[in-house]
């Protein structure tokens, strides 16, 4: 992820893990009028600022999402994928590593108004449905991440 | 009724990406006892550690091992544990000492056949899985020869490696590489091959 090396994680066990889930997770999401990642979010983002912004989302995924969402899948008994999941993005997170250079403070606070942007419209929704909303968004976040990502 | 005790003696052995956990049998004389495999990833330990997941092989199994390989999808430490069950009695779990991480598998040197078709020199390598490769490394032998290096994405399929010249002897050694944990083996045992001299035609 432009500066960001992450290595020991293959993207393809990500896409099976969600593929697995995908079919339970997306049946429960009904708001189909409203999207969390929104173009304007995804779009655009330059390698520099690649770092910071996935840095954010995998730590927001991880702290709120699928901490907050666990419970839902224990009753689908997709709690292996769901497992796969997590603890891929925990590994790519904890290697991730943004500069906190002074040079590169615009590049970071670019990222950061991304990334409230999507902030700001899962706590527009109710948190259930927030939380269902964006755990079926992972697709959209792994099409993006696999951009920048190459083993 | 005497409680049942719970398995001792847990270990992970794990060899080319392929993670066996072990157990001590609990003593049931006439009896069979069944056993039961959890774990959790780094994620569930940190974020909901009431949360352990049914191992996908042996939940439950009779046996005194269980391939946990499926069940450790991410370079994270995991957590495992076992308990035994007989009848309607249950012991309590047994946890594994230390957490596992599949970086710290045992990589061997990979077996390679080195060959000769015709002037070609051939090197096939044995099938560790989709997460190996192998750096294969050959020369001919010679004073101030160079060495040349061949990644080879997956093994069991005979690859060419060099034209060679007759009456030359070619070497060659391998490693399997795995990029998913960073590491890579040893290399295997050097095999040379001798290309024989070009025989004389037959004078008429």
């Amino acid at each position: 992820f432009g500066p960001c090396r992450v290595e020991g994680v293959v993207l393809s066990e990500l896409w099976e893990a969600f593929w697995a889930a995908k079919s339970t997770v997306q049946n429960q999401d009904d708001i189909t009028s409203v999207r969390l990642l929104k173009p304007q979010i995804l779009q655009d983002v330059s390698d520099a600022e690649s770092c910071y912004l996935v840095h954010s989302l995998l730590k927001f995924y991880l702290n709120t999402v699928f901490k907050n969402y666990h419970s839902k899948i224990a009753k689908f008994k997709t709690l292996k994928s769901f497992s796969s999941l997590a603890n891929n993005f925990l590994v790519i997170a904890s290697k991730l590593q943004p500069s906190k250079d002074k040079d590169m403070l615009s590049i970071s606070e670019s990222a950061h108004r991304r990334f409230m942007l999507f902030c700001r419209a899962f706590k527009q929704m109710d948190t259930e449905a927030a939380l269902v909303k964006a755990f079926g968004e992972v697709d959209i976040l792994l099409t993006w991440m696999q951009k920048f990502y190459q083993l | 009724v005497a409680v049942l005790p719970a398995p001792q003696n847990l270990t992970v052995l794990s060899t080319n990406m392929k993670h066996l956990l072990m157990w001590n049998p609990v003593a049931q004389p006439m009896e069979t006892v069944f056993y039961s495999v959890e774990y959790q990833g780094e994620f569930e330990s940190l974020y909901m550690s009431h949360v352990w997941i049914p191992s996908s092989q042996c939940s439950p199994t009779s046996g005194l091992a269980c391939d946990i390989t499926d069940d450790v999808i991410a370079t994270v430490p995991y957590n495992f544990r076992v308990r035994a069950t007989l009848g309607s009695r249950t012991s309590a779990w047994s946890t594994l000492e230390h957490p596992f991480n599949r970086n710290s598998t045992v990589l061997t040197a990979p077996r390679m056949e080195v060959t000769e078709h015709g002037l070609h020199l051939v090197i096939k390598l044995e099938d560790l899985g989709p997460q190996f490769e192998f750096r294969v490394v050959y020369w001919r032998r010679e004073p101030g020869t160079m060495e040349h290096i061949k990644v080879v994405k997956n093994g069991d399929i005979p690859v060419h490696l060099e034209t060679m010249e007759p009456g030359a002897v070619y070497c060659v050694k391998a490693q399997a590489l795995v990029k998913l944990i960073g590491r890579h083996s040893a290399f295997s045992q050097t095999q040379c091959v001798e290309m024989p001299e070009e025989s004389l035609p037959l004078a008429l």
